[in-house]
């Protein structure tokens, strides 16, 4: 394995302390009728306490979300006296990519020693998604009331485009195949039910049981409810909704939460059941490219990031990515001419959707989990967001000599 | 005179239950102390009840006022100007239970003056405070200067303390430490050289004083902040909520500790609770030390519950594994802390068992729970507690005391046999029966028998158990989805109960007190006589839960009365209303009169037999016919409750109809039948169960 400074040399996620509930479609399930922050908080609290993690341990909070809820004004405070610690924190939030910024910057909480153990918290509930009014008084609407989850999806402010456009745009650009991406977003349905029947998600998904206002059970969230077993043949009937996207090459709404610690070296080994397994953020990179070119984003950004840090994508042991669209997975291969068949093969968002803030949170879990299980690695995970963004970031996992 | 064990009415300085009946007359009289305290009649001074607005001086306002108002000792309310009015918020409390003349009489009773805790308020000479009860905050300064302002003024003034952790040898004063909720839980934890006129009276008052020894937070306070303590360690080690802890505590022992903070007010009880834990570990060591959450809520206040609008959105179990862990949390350092208190022998052993059942919730006694576990898996709970905490292992652990637990001591922690060679008396110390009640009467009734007596009377003890409720209905929890289990219970007890009518020459049930129900009331009929107190209700309210009773009460009453009274005991059964012993003589008591009388009617037939006063009533052994089929009862408005008539019904008939020898198992059948019917899954006790076991 090539050696390579890592960014924040101090920090460390402490291997098999992190966890994240299924991601339900958006309003198949109980998780639609929560309060999510509170939600979250509580549900980091469980599997901390199935990890058998103290959360007296934890200094430090980043919780990361996109999606308004109730209380949350009071932020990541609140969050954590919901999981029970009373603890200061910060929110933070970069649309699709806010699951992949948080634990940057936790990482970085670290390295500077503000912080020595920081939990990492993302979560949204797509499902019934506030409504916001916004006086406009420049508008001739003059007050515009926002869903804001399909608003979002549909509406770039900065370009007036929706993100299915901006998949459409970028297919054109790239020349992709539709072909080519029914074949993609029928793989990556296969890779995710072998991987469900392998047994790896069970070590990063937890079922949780949820109680109504009478504390009796509410629902039980155990499975990434939403996902159908596609066909090629079906995908491939399927109308398209702009170019090479069609309802089964594209991501649907779900929610879920999504969480793990970032300590430093001493902590981690202190902290996980596996105290040999070192893993470091190496370096990370974020782009934005032209206007509406999503897609193409991510790749931009892992260029970027090989670029700066001497590594190929011959040195990936995973590489695994946020893909609302499989057309990213098509224009991503074509660029950095990767066998797209060799990444995600956990599964990825394209399959169990896209509850936005924990996205790349339980991309980044399931990644490191799967290089962890293979002896150890570098780890590539990138993903795109907000009509032009890409983000990337290369992690080190050295399980203690078994290593590639 | 002979006892099985001490009897703990001598621990308050009134002798043994036996003397009582030979005597035939109480120990000591309300009357006579309040003299011997107050002063006579016309000449009384007053009780001063000092932070009387706080929550445990307007409870104790309210119960000692509302006791000592038929004997004109008048209630000084002592508190700070500008303390809130904790005294008026009684009012409605009390206008519920006594209604509104007498509660208007008993505030009016009630003097509340305001002090600056300087100086007394120069109105008190004029009511010449006798007694004062000390309620003021947990600071040993400010106590020990109050009760200096009160000596300094008034130096025959007799002073007790309501703290539940200074012990009396650092305030100087004794010590009356009351338990929750103080408006009407009658305990008493009594620090004292020896027991006093004063603890005699709450004794004569209907109240029950229990002598602990003087150590830090006596007994009440180690069983309840340790608990208390034990779900914040299993806390920290789980992260399991507390409002859950709760949850898997009460199932396995009863109470839910973090509830009772907030219900009692968690500003003030999670401060008391950190200072009797920060008291008890400088003394004892890690065993009690406060954690970090607890110093944390000592300091803000805050409840252990979230807030409505954060009710608990995720759930917590346990799989086997966690479940052990939980067990050796909880149980470890609440079993280690008991063989610190009996090390200490901090009280009589059915007092330590009695205090954290009557003022914790403890489903069981703490002693008869472990004696239930046995010596050797109670230790090792303990040890697998200090593989978890081993700062703990160091300090305040005394395993040998359990091997006592054979002992008479530990095997009759509720009941108690006395004799004097001729008249034997059980004493039963418990208000509701169980299967532990149930092994020691066995024990009691052997005890005598091997010592030769055949003659006994069966009563309540006169101290901790001061009405008898009927059947501990959490025993039937697991007959609920098991008939076997209903019916090994029908059984046993009615087994039980009928040696009171087989093994003995003569047998009387005694029965005082407010009242005596269902289970218990079954018991004592199976006395050869029954005496009761007039004014003592008698019921069978199983109708009403429902269950279909379970000792026999569907036939062997019957089996006593004439049948023109069957009607009064059918609509016993099918109602559920209680009728008062003085309208029950001859069909089902055998007298009913004043206490005394009662005690030396009980006496004389315990004695001469049917040489006595009264004659006996012959139990029936062959079936009984001519049972009426048609009752008229008034209309339930209840399906479940017409139900339950009609398998009560059905019972009656079928164990009436048959012989005495047969009818016990016929009994039986129709109880755990029932018990395992939806009826009862969905009534009081399947609700409780599940309330309760299903976490």
């Amino acid at each position: 394995m090539i050696e390579v400074a890592p960014m924040f040399a101090r920090a460390r996620i402490p291997y098999g302390t992190w966890g994240s509930s299924f991601f339900p479609a958006w309003q198949t399930t109980a998780l639609a009728e929560v309060n999510i922050g509170q939600f979250a908080g509580e549900a980091m609290n469980r599997i901390m306490g199935i990890r058998k993690i103290p959360t007296s341990v934890l200094d430090y909070l980043i919780i990361g979300s996109t999606v308004p809820w109730h209380w949350k004004f009071w932020t990541a405070p609140l969050v954590a006296s919901c999981l029970g610690r009373r603890i200061p924190g910060y929110h933070m939030e970069l649309a699709c990519a806010t699951g992949l910024q948080t634990i940057i910057s936790a990482a970085a909480e670290v390295q500077t020693g503000a912080n020595d153990v920081v939990g990492v918290l993302t979560f949204d509930r797509t499902s019934d998604s506030p409504v916001g009014v916004f006086p406009e008084r420049r508008s001739y609407e003059r007050t515009v009331a926002l869903s804001d989850v399909w608003d979002n999806f549909g509406f770039d402010p900065a370009t007036g485009r929706a993100m299915l456009a901006c998949a459409g745009l970028a297919a054109r650009k790239h020349k992709t195949d539709r072909r080519e991406v029914d074949e993609v977003a029928f793989y990556r349905y296969e890779q995710y039910f072998r991987a469900k029947d392998s047994g790896i998600l069970d070590r990063v998904l937890v079922p949780l049981d949820l109680l109504n206002i009478q504390g009796r059970h509410l629902g039980r969230i155990d499975s990434d409810a939403g996902i159908r077993q596609l066909t090629l043949d079906g995908l491939r009937a399927m109308p398209e909704l702009d170019t090479c996207v069609t309802a089964g090459t594209q991501t649907h709404a779900s929610d879920g939460m999504a969480t793990l610690l970032v300590t430093n070296q001493e902590k981690a080994r202190e902290l996980s059941p596996r105290p040999e397994i070192d893993i470091q953020l190496v370096a990370k990179a974020e782009v934005r490219t032209l206007p509406s070119l999503m897609p193409e984003a991510p790749a931009l950004a892992v260029q970027k990031l090989l670029s700066r840090t001497g590594l190929t994508m011959h040195d990936m042991v995973v590489v695994k990515n946020h893909n609302p669209f499989a057309v990213n997975d098509v224009i991503f291969a074509k660029l950095l001419e990767y066998d797209w068949k060799k990444m995600n093969t956990t599964g990825c968002p394209l399959v169990w959707g896209h509850p936005q803030g924990p996205t790349l949170t339980r991309v980044t879990i399931e990644a490191l989990e799967e290089a962890v299980s293979l002896g150890g690695g570098y780890v590539l995970i990138f993903g795109c967001a907000a009509g032009d963004i890409g983000i990337a970031a290369i992690f080190k996992v050295n399980d203690g000599g078994n290593q590639r | 005179m002979k006892s099985l064990r001490q009897p703990t009415l001598e621990t308050l300085g009134l002798g043994t239950v036996l003397e009582i009946f030979k005597r035939g007359q109480m120990p000591a009289t309300a009357g006579d102390l309040v003299d011997q305290i107050f002063g006579e009649s016309g000449n009384r001074g007053a009780m001063v009840i000092s932070g009387a607005n706080g929550i445990v001086g307007a409870g104790k306002t309210m119960q000692l006022g509302s006791r000592l108002l038929p004997y004109g000792v008048t209630i000084i309310g002592l508190d700070f100007p500008g303390a809130s009015d904790g005294i008026g918020d009684q009012y409605q409390g009390l206008r519920a239970s006594f209604g509104q003349e007498k509660a208007d009489k008993i505030m009016a009773n009630v003097i509340r003056m305001n002090y600056d805790g300087r100086q007394l308020p120069s109105e008190l000479k004029g009511f010449r405070p006798c007694f004062l009860l000390e309620a003021i905050p947990e600071i040993l300064d400010i106590k020990k200067a109050h009760y200096g302002i009160f000596r300094e003024t008034f130096p025959a003034v007799e002073i007790r303390s309501v703290t539940s952790g200074f012990p009396s040898s650092e305030l100087g004063v004794g010590i009356a430490h009351p338990a929750f909720p103080h408006q009407i839980n009658k305990m008493w934890e009594i620090v004292e050289p020896s027991p006093s006129p004063a603890t005699q009276l709450f004794w004569a008052l209907g109240m029950v004083p229990t002598p602990v020894s003087d150590h830090w937070s006596f007994v009440l306070d180690v069983l309840f902040c340790g608990l208390t303590l034990a779900g914040l360690r299993y806390h920290r080690a789980s992260n399991m909520p507390f409002w859950k802890i709760d949850k898997f505590v009460r199932k396995l022992i009863g109470p839910n500790p973090f509830r009772a903070h907030d219900a009692i007010g968690a500003k003030g009880a999670n401060f008391l609770t950190w200072s009797c834990l920060h008291d008890l570990s400088e003394k004892y060591g890690a065993l009690f030390t406060p954690t970090p959450e607890l110093d944390e809520r000592k300091e803000s206040g805050q409840n252990w519950y979230p807030l409505n609008h954060f009710r608990p959105l995720v759930d917590w179990s346990l799989d086997d594994d966690d479940d052990a862990d939980f067990q050796s949390w909880i149980l470890g350092p609440v079993i280690q802390m008991t063989s610190l208190m009996l090390r200490e022998k901090r009280s009589h052993l059915s007092h330590i068992n009695a205090i954290g059942e009557l003022c914790a919730q403890f489903r069981q006694g703490i002693l008869a729970y472990i004696r239930g576990l046995g010596a050797d898996s109670a230790i090792k709970k303990v040890e697998s507690y200090h593989t978890l905490h081993p700062d703990a292992a160091g300090c305040g652990w005394y395993p040998d005391v359990f091997s006592q637990i054979e002992g008479q001591e530990w095997q009759q922690l509720y009941v108690n046999a006395e004799h004097d060679g001729n008249v034997g008396v059980i004493t039963i110390g418990r208000e509701s029966y169980n299967s532990d009640v149930d092994a020691e009467v066995n024990r009691a009734i052997d005890w005598l028998l091997s010592d030769g007596i055949d003659r006994v009377i069966v009563t309540g003890d006169f101290h901790l158990a001061s009405q008898m409720v009927g059947a501990d209905t959490s025993e039937f929890f697991p007959a609920l989805s098991e008939a076997e289990k209903g019916l090994q219970i029908s059984r046993t007890w009615s087994r039980t109960a009928r040696r009171f009518e087989s093994e003995f020459k003569v047998s009387v049930g005694f029965i005082n007190g407010k009242r005596c129900l269902g289970g218990f009331l079954e018991l004592f009929m199976h006395c050869h006589y029954l005496v009761a107190t007039e004014g003592c209700a008698l019921g069978m309210p199983e109708v009403t839960l429902p269950v279909v009773p379970g000792m026999e009460g569907c036939h062997w009453p019957f089996r006593k009365a004439r049948s023109e009274d069957w009607p009064k005991l059918l609509n016993l059964l099918l109602t559920g209303k209680p009728v008062n012993a003085g309208d029950a003589v001859g069909w089902l008591v055998d007298f009913a009169g004043s206490m005394e009388d009662s005690l030396q009617t009980t006496w004389k037939i315990a004695a001469e037999g049917d040489r006595g006063p009264i004659q006996r009533r012959k139990v029936t052994e062959e079936t009984l016919s001519g049972i009426p089929t048609e009752v008229s009862l008034p209309d339930a408005n209840n399906p479940a409750i017409d139900a339950a008539r009609k398998a009560i019904m059905d019972c009656i008939r079928e164990s009436c109809n048959s012989s005495l020898a047969e009818a016990l198992d016929v009994q039986a059948r129709h109880t755990a039948g029932f018990m395992s019917s939806r009826l009862c899954q969905k009534g009081v006790i399947g609700a409780a169960c599940a309330k309760i076991m299903d976490v």
